[in-house]
């Protein structure tokens, strides 16, 4: 347990500071060192432009966690919003917000977002857009869940019947009950985004180069897969290790609620 | 059970219909002149305003938005996909060409996956906590971590480039399967192994069981009778999930692979901004996606006799 704090601490403070302790300017262009082995000047090579590895590799942490984590917090607060004008809003508020989750959720996610991000055209805005308009439905579902169960609670209904506005009673009764359920579903979406923000990279929908998005990096060395296998590797471990350290922490802190839950 | 039938047919319906109106307004608000693109696809550079007007037209680009989307649903709802605006050929039958790669991928990867985590969850769950159970745990949940167009490649460095056993790209024969189904069904074994084990260890949990075992029911009767069925409840409910991730694996593997199938045929599309081609992918997808999870909602109702009778 304690590891994984490390892990995901050590994650988060490469993406914050990572780009500081990088040895070089990681769009640099320097033809005469391209596809250099590991070791020495450039601590994992260069690629084919002779750009250090290392480098990118860091600064690529603020690109791939760092879109990441703003893309599954859009995606919580959109969906939290729909979820509690659908718990709170009455019989037609309820379809409307519901039907149109059900639409979203018609797509497979990561094939929407490439359609959107594609069609769109290529770039960052483009991205994120992408990613959050097919990432907040699951949030929407779990608020709509727990807001239709605490809504009927004697304590809310008591603030509805004393007047209180239904932003307040969202704020103070329903985000308390609602916060470690999302919690847990915004680590999973946190997973999926770092996945879905490289695979679009890969595909070339994503981050553009020269940014060394870990998804980008990928698609630039697949061509030299022959010469230099090695490219491919680290920016890939890159995103497992991400992916897993939060995949981790997010088991970790449901099963720590589930036994809050027994408890009481 | 009808009324619920019914009922989710018309949820679905609607759900069709939004999933339309949302493809189409999408491509609708597309940055650049969608005429001036398809006629730089036709004819090259250098495109006089006349041919742009005649393409507007044809197209029903003039109409306003209301009138292009049912000029584009009404012939789809009768299984009319159109023509691809770059070459004018009809689109559906070169759906159907890729389909007849990605499907039978599809379903090679899911046998595949089921034929991993259902014995591996099986040996994982009969000592919980030993060194075999922790390291099916440690192995599925790094299996979903990597993606599948890493594991892709790492595939075919190993397996192609470094011991030239088996061949990476395209989809002559039989054996340029075999890497493409090996990287979609390692995901799928990973995430259903996860769901299969804790379905499992839940269902050994319920209260009724040491009844059985002390009024002397063999542990074999009450695996199959008791255990079984309670674990197959939430592995159903996230079938859909799987699905979703079946597919999205489908468009990076054959991608990657350089497989002729519906992925290809949609990120090509995109590329060359052909949108009734894109328009086609994308529905057939929220067709099969919309079908098949209804199906599993039923599935799961007939299942699992305590929601049977509920609306949802």
């Amino acid at each position: 347990m304690r590891s994984l704090y490390v892990l995901v601490t050590v994650c988060l403070l490469l993406a914050i500071f990572g780009p500081m302790l990088a040895s070089h300017d990681p769009t640099a262009i320097n033809i005469p060192n391209r596809l250099r082995p590991p070791g020495g000047e450039w601590l994992l090579g260069t690629d084919a432009l002779g750009r250090d590895i290392f480098s990118r590799l860091l600064h690529g942490a603020r690109w791939s966690l760092g879109l990441a984590f703003v893309v599954s917090l859009l995606g919580l607060i959109i969906g939290t919003t729909v979820g509690l004008i659908a718990a709170q809003g009455g019989r037609v508020a309820d379809w409307i917000a519901m039907r149109t989750t059900d639409t979203f959720l018609a797509f497979p996610e990561l094939i929407a977002a490439v359609v959107i991000a594609g069609i769109l055209g290529a770039n960052t805005g483009s991205l994120i857009f992408a990613l959050t308009v097919t990432g907040w439905m699951r949030y929407a579902r779990i608020a709509r869940g727990i807001g239709l169960s605490v809504g009927n609670r004697g304590y809310v209904v008591q603030a509805r019947l004393a007047g209180l506005s239904p932003l307040a009673i969202a704020r103070w009764h329903y985000l308390p009950s609602l916060l470690p359920s999302l919690t847990v579903v915004w680590t999973g979406m946190l997973a999926r985004a770092i996945l879905g923000i490289s695979t679009l990279g890969f595909l070339g929908f994503g981050v553009q180069p020269p940014m060394p998005e870990w998804g980008t990096m990928l698609l630039d060395a697949r061509v030299h897969m022959r010469s230099a296998p090695l490219q491919m590797i680290w920016p890939g471990l890159c995103v497992v290790i991400s992916v897993l350290a939060i995949n981790l922490a997010g088991d970790a802190l449901r099963d720590a609620l589930a036994e809050q839950d027994a408890k009481t | 059970m009808i009324g619920v039938f019914t009922g989710f047919l018309l949820r679905a319906i609607v759900v069709l219909i939004g999933a339309a109106l949302a493809t189409f307004a999408l491509l609708w608000h597309a940055p650049g002149d969608p005429a001036l693109a398809i006629a730089e696809a036709r004819y090259g550079q250098n495109v006089s305003k006349e041919v742009l007007d005649f393409i507007r037209s044809e197209a029903g680009f003039d109409d306003g938005f209301w009138t292009a989307f049912w000029a584009w649903l009404s012939p789809l709802m009768l299984g009319d996909f159109g023509q691809s605006s770059v070459n004018g050929r009809e689109v559906w039958p070169d759906v159907v060409t890729a389909m007849s790669y990605t499907f039978p991928l599809a379903l090679v990867s899911l046998a595949l996956g089921l034929a991993v985590s259902v014995p591996l969850a099986l040996i994982a769950t009969r000592k919980p906590g030993s060194w075999l159970d922790r390291g099916a745990v440690a192995l599925a949940s790094v299996g979903v971590a990597i993606p599948a167009f890493w594991l892709g490649l790492l595939l075919i460095l190993l397996f192609a480039v470094q011991l030239g056993w088996l061949p990476a790209m395209g989809a002559e024969t039989s054996a340029h399967s075999i890497l493409p189904a090996m990287t979609l069904g390692f995901g799928v074994a990973a995430s259903l192994t996860r769901i299969i084990r804790s379905g499992i260890l839940e269902a050994r949990g319920q209260p009724f069981l040491p009844a059985f075992t002390r009024r002397g029911v063999a542990r074999r009767d009450i695996a199959r009778d008791h255990v079984a069925p309670h674990a197959v409840v939430p592995v159903v409910t996230v079938l859909g999930l799987e699905l979703a991730f079946l597919l999205e694996g489908l468009v990076v593997v054959e991608v990657i692979f350089a497989r002729p199938g519906l992925g290809s045929f949609l990120v090509n599309a995109i590329f060359a901004r052909d949108f009734p081609k894109v328009q086609a992918v994308v529905i057939l997808a929220a067709v099969i996606f919309v079908v098949v999870n209804l199906a599993i909602d039923l599935i799961y109702r007939s299942l699992d006799p305590r929601v049977s009778g509920r609306d949802a």
